[in-house]
This record gives structure tokens, sequence and C-alpha cells, in this order.
């Protein structure tokens, strides 16, 4: 296990402890942030590793939070509610990845995008199912007091967090990983010598997935109420760019990073500038990748302040 | 973010030439210091004699001209009490204070900011969010908290089918606005067959275009058309030119103000006319009329309060006449059903606590669901599932760029005029 493995892992555990320090609103950043790193992780198996951009984060979340959403009203319990939801994005992708990803580029770019607008369209116009444009309610857990149901959601996605941390090292450490790492390089080359690109490009879209989709199942229990353009949100697609970048494409650890620095960055503008926040916010990440093009991985007091010569 | 900084900057003196494992250790500590502080960081005890009110609102987004108008009401309702010198609890009086956070029109922002608001900030009770979406997940915060929640502007009756106890809301059901509205027509244009529906894909608007296709069956009209659009949608030509085709009597559109101002002008590009149409929310607006211009003419519309209804309240407005002239006064405008709302929100969260004698949470929730009161807004008492059902909700229509009131008789100003071109 290689070092920066290791810190992730510590990382992860110090996490863990959030509950001896805050109350319920910090607990909520916590899953906030653990939602985060799981997407932005996710990302990285096909965004960071194979190298391709995609655009589909957020159909696998809503995908999850309605799969989730739409059983959990059938009265099943929520372990089971996630695993389905997992399990069925986890094939769905790599399925569409099969024929998705044959597209290089830009194009697969576009047509992940499209893959978001697909499914909104599709739970919009299902009104019977899912509610529509209206939103679905999901019945309120046993009222077992504030602080215990935030702990609850808080561990149940520190979980899930744990499970694609522990994935994405299996790939990272495995032939998948060495694969995927020659497709990012050379396609074309690495098919010629006989490595079946279509199948560990599917298997990674569908890894990429399915802990997107068994997050946004948590949260479709968390938040008791989804509505499209919530769980579609284009903004899920983009954010876990941001932070791969912001971290430092490739590296687990780094993307790690990248979601809680880019929660903490939010989170902070969030509360200080109630007009122009968003503005703020913008103005930081360009800041950021300017002066750490490579993210949060590659700072180091040195190249630091080369860097800051350089611009 | 300084802190966050400067600790780094410190702990990279010390640990210049540490292996590979530091280097990361020392990136994750400052991180995870900004999670803490950001988390724990508790927000200044509220002072002795002010009373807190959480408002979260869509300040920035598609929904920021709703923010700003449930804003001047809460500003306007803030405004008079503390003139008045406050809330009076138990022979002492309190100042009222009003908590803004923007929620970026982003429903999961708004249940983040009434947690924040709740837990961090101190609030005493809460405004719900604007929009019966928003308004209904952020009450699933401040239910699990029992803090008193008086949502102005969430009509559709599938936010208070949850069984809360501490969400009441000022907008009476959604068939309240459509049933009077179908039987005036029915009456008054008999010629009136075809209806076609264009709705929204929202909670509202299309909650609200399920109740008129219910209206509409129940009088025996012919329902030839009912689709929904997309949230954002800006191309509506392909679906006005099936209606235009279908030959409607009566077109009813469901949406807020940018999207019936959209809609409306793309009607007039391919020249649809029709006796009747109907379009909920937005002709309430003073803006609709001012951007619509002729093309608002005859519009109808209904919403669930007007500036010439005559009520004489116990409230701290008193009469219509009052909070209309302080509104003016204040704004330059007229006021409309928004902005009342949400003043009529702080007004009723007043009386109860008065009546409460206190600011115990479960009193004043006992107190706002006994409540029997005349107020500026009308007749205020909520039924058991929390909305108001105590309302007449006006039915007017655009006439010579002024909204006429059509329904109830009792503030009547005009008849109903057919054919919109």
């Amino acid at each position: 296990m290689t070092k920066s493995n290791i810190a992730l892992l510590v990382l992860l555990a110090v996490v863990a402890s959030l509950p001896l320090f805050g109350g319920a609103y910090a607990l909520r950043l916590g899953t906030i942030a653990c939602m985060y790193a799981i997407m932005a992780l996710s990302w990285n198996v096909v965004g960071g590793f194979a190298g391709y951009p995609s655009f589909a984060t957020a159909a696998f979340f809503g995908f999850g939070a309605y799969t989730a959403g739409v059983l959990l009203n059938k009265g099943l319990p929520l372990w089971l509610c996630v695993v389905i939801a997992a399990v069925t994005a986890l094939l769905i992708a790599a399925v569409l990845g099969a024929a998705l990803l044959r597209l290089r580029g830009h194009y697969f770019a576009i047509a992940s995008l499209s893959l978001v607008e697909v499914l909104r369209e599709l739970v919009n116009n299902a009104t019977d199912l899912t509610g529509g444009g209206m939103g679905l309610n999901i019945p309120l857990g046993s009222g077992s007091g504030v602080l215990a149901e935030a702990m609850f959601f808080f561990y149940a996605m520190w979980i899930l967090l744990l499970l694609t941390v522990l994935m994405v090292m299996a790939v990272a450490g495995s032939k998948l990983g060495f694969g995927l790492a020659c497709i990012r390089q050379n396609e074309t080359a690495s098919s010629m010598v006989g490595l079946n690109t279509t199948l560990y490009k599917s298997i990674a879209f569908g890894l990429s997935a399915c802990f997107v989709s068994a997050a946004g199942g948590v949260y479709a229990a968390w938040v008791h109420y989804i509505d499209p353009s919530d769980v579609f949100d284009i903004l899920y697609s983009v954010k876990p760019i941001v932070m791969a970048l912001m971290g430092g494409l490739g590296s687990p650890l780094g993307v790690a990073c990248g979601a809680f620095l880019y929660l903490g960055l939010e989170e902070v503008v969030w509360r200080n500038y109630i007009q122009i926040h968003t503005g703020v916010l913008g103005l930081i990440i360009v800041l950021l990748l300017l002066f750490l093009p490579h993210g949060l991985i590659s700072l180091r007091p040195a190249n630091l302040w080369r860097r800051v010569k350089h611009v | 973010m300084i802190f966050m900084f400067q600790s780094l900057a410190a702990m990279e003196k010390y640990s210049m030439n540490k292996s590979r494992v530091a280097r990361y250790a020392r990136l994750a500590a400052p991180l995870w210091a900004a999670a803490v502080l950001c988390g724990a960081q508790t927000s200044n005890a509220s002072a002795e004699d002010v009373i807190r009110f959480g408002a979260p609102l869509p300040i920035t987004g598609p929904l920021a001209p709703e923010a700003i108008k449930q804003q001047q009401g809460y500003d306007l309702w803030a405004e008079e009490a503390n003139k008045a010198g406050g809330i009076s609890v138990g022979g002492k009086k309190y100042k009222v204070e009003i908590v803004y956070a923007d929620y970026q029109s982003n429903t999961p922002r708004a249940v983040q900011a009434t947690e924040q608001m709740i837990s961090q900030d101190n609030v005493n009770f809460m405004f719900g969010a604007f929009g019966s979406g928003a308004a209904k997940a952020a009450s699933t915060v401040s239910e699990k908290y029992k803090v008193p929640t008086l949502a102005a502007t969430a009509s559709s009756v599938q936010v208070y089918d949850q069984g809360y106890k501490y969400l009441f809301g000022t907008f009476t059901p959604n068939d309240t606005l459509t049933t009077p509205l179908t039987q005036i027509i029915k009456a008054k244009v008999p010629e009136v067959k075809k209806v076609a529906i264009l709705a929204r894909n929202d909670l509202f608007p299309l909650a609200i275009a399920q109740e008129m296709e219910k209206s509409a069956k129940a009088n025996g009209f012919d329902l030839v058309y009912f689709e929904k659009y997309a949230i954002g949608t800006l191309d509506h030509s392909a679906t006005l030119s099936q209606i235009k085709s279908l030959a409607p009597q009566w077109i009813f559109v469901t949406g807020y103000i940018n999207d019936l101002l959209l809609i409306r002008k793309q009607m007039v590009d391919q020249e649809m006319k029709a006796p009747i149409v109907t379009m909920i929310a937005g002709p309430a607006y003073q803006e609709f009329i001012e951007s619509g211009g002729k093309t608002a003419e005859n519009i109808t519309s209904a919403s669930w309060w007007h500036p010439a209804e005559r009520y004489e309240g116990k409230d701290i407005f008193g009469s219509t006449e009052n909070f209309v002239k302080l509104f003016k006064a204040k704004y330059k405008s007229e006021p409309d059903y928004g902005q009342a709302s949400a003043a009529l929100c702080g007004a009723l969260f007043q009386m109860a606590i008065e009546k409460a004698g206190s600011l115990d949470r479960d009193k004043v929730r006992d107190e706002l669901a006994k409540l029997d009161v005349v107020t500026f807004f009308g007749p205020v008492r909520f039924g058991a599932n929390g909305q108001i059902n105590s309302l007449d909700p006006p039915v007017f229509q655009i006439q010579g760029a002024k909204p006429v009131v059509l329904f109830p008789e009792a503030i009547k100003q005009g008849d109903l005029k057919v054919g919109v071109n």
C-alpha cells in the first residue's frame, strides 16, 4: 500500500471522528463532505484514471435518489434500497458505457451530459411513479431525535465513502487501473497490444456510477423530499470535476482533499457574502487553479514560490 | 480561510524535509481544522431582548424576484413591529430581528440554510422557504427541531400532507383558486366548451393545473389539451401551435412570472386568440401588467389577496387600506399577494407570541394552531393540517392596465370581459 493511500485512510478516520467535535449542523456539513468526496472519487475513476471527461455524475446521483426514493415508499428497508440503487446503476452504466465510451473527448463529454437530461425528462414525465415536477415525498424515519438521525446519515454516507475509497484503491493498484492509465495515454496503442479497451472503460464507467447512485439513495432518505431539478442538477456533474482539479487529477488523496476544500470554501463564502457568493467562489477557484494547476497534491513550498514568481 | 493558509505556511516551516506522509498529513490537517471551524463556529448568543426570525430566501438564481417581494413583506412587518416598541411577551418588549440567508434558488440549499439558522444562528422561529417545493423540503428540518414555521407562499396541499405539527401556511389550497374561476366562466360565457391547459412541470404550477383539470371536468368542460413544459423552457412555439390547431376557447397556463410573459409573447407572435386566457400566478404582479402592456389586457387570473380587499383586521397593520398605505410609503409601489402574505406571516407570529406570553416554541405553536382572527389579509384560521382554510381568494382580470376584481361579490369591481387578442 502506498503512502498516499495510508494518508487517505488516516484522513477518513479523522473525518469519522467529527461527531466528537460538532453538533447537528457540523454533521450535516460532514455528510455533504462525504457525499462530495464520493462523487469526486467516483468521477476520478473514469475522468482521472481513464481520462474520459464524464458529465454523467448528476445522472447517476439522481437515478440513485429516485430508485431509493420510490423503493422506500414501497416500504423496503433503507440498506436494501441503497444496494439496489448501486447495483442497478452499475449494470446500467456498464451497458450504457459500452455504447457511450466509443465516443472520445468532447463528443463523450456532450453524450454523458445528455444522459442527465434524458433521465431527468424520464423522471419528470413518469408522474404516476415519481410525482414528476411535483417531487417525491420520502417517509420520515422513526422519531429518533435530531442528533441521532444526523449521526445515522453521517455514518451511512461515511461508510459509502470508505467503500468508494477502497474501490478506488483496488482499481488503482490492479491490472484494471494499469489498463485505464494505458487508455488515458494512448487508447489506440493499448488496443493494438491486446487490451480490451471497451471492457475496461465500461467497468470503469460502471464503478464510477454505482457509489454515486448509492450516495443519491442515502441523500434521498436524508432530505425526505426530492424533485427532478434538485437531484438531476447539472452542478452535481460539474462540482466533482472542479474538486478533482483542485485536489490533483488522478490522485485519490488529492481528490478527497479537493472535495473537502471545495466544501469548506463554498460554506465560508456562502455564509459571508450573501449577495455575491457565487462570484467570490468562482474567483477563488480560478485563482487556486491558476496558482496550483496540478492541485493541492502539488503543494510544495519551493514549487509554490517558483510559481508565484512565474506568474 | 486566512487561518488555513497561515497554518499551512507555519507548518511548512517546520517540516520542509519530512517524508511524503508528513506532507500529506500537513495537507489534511488544516483542511480538517477549517471544516471543524465552519461547523462548530457558534454564532453570537442572541441578545436578551430580541426575537430572531429565520428567513431562507432565493436571493440569487431564477427565483430572485420572488425573494425580493418576500423580503419587502418581512421587512415592512419588522419595521412596524419595532416602531411600536417590539413584541410584548409577558409585559416585556422584544425587538424583532430577521435573519436572512440565500439558498440560491436551490432546494437542498434551502434545507441546509434552515438547519444552519436553527442550530447556528439560534433563531426562535422560522419563515418558510419560497414556493411549495422548497417550503416542503425545508419543513422537514424545522419539524425535526420542533420550530414553528409559517410558510408565506406554499399553497399546494401536498406541502401539508406529511402530518407535520409545526408547519403553517397562509395560502389556501389550489382548488380555491380554480373552482370560482371555472364557475364564473361557466355562468358568464356559456359558449366556452374546449379548454387547453399548459403547465410548468414544477410543484405549484403542476398541482394547480391538475386542480384546474378537475374543476373543468366537474363543470362539464371539454379538456382538449393538457401538457407540461420543463422548467427553464424558452421556446414554446411548438406546444403553442399545437394548442392553436385545437382551437380551444379557454387557454389556461401556469408558471411563474417570467414563464408567463414569455408564453404570452409567443402566443401573440402566433396570433393566437381565445375568448378566455387565464394565467396563474403572474398577472397579479404589477410587473406583469407593465411588461405585458397591451397583450396583458383581459387576461384572467386568481390570487390569494388583492389590495382592493377591505378587511378590518386585529393585527398590527389593522385594515387592508392601512397596509397598502404603509407599503406604498415604504416601497413606492402597489403591494401584491406575495408581499402581503410575507407581512401577514410576521403579524401572525406577533399575535401568537403575544397570546402565548412566552417564547416557548411549543406554546407559540399551540397559539398559532388556535388562531381565529380577522387580519388585513382576511380571516385567518388554520386547518388540522396547518394550511389556512378561512379565505376566499379573489378572481380578477386585467382591464385597462389594472387588475379588476370579479369575485368575491363583496369586493367586486367589474364584470368579466371576453376576448384576448
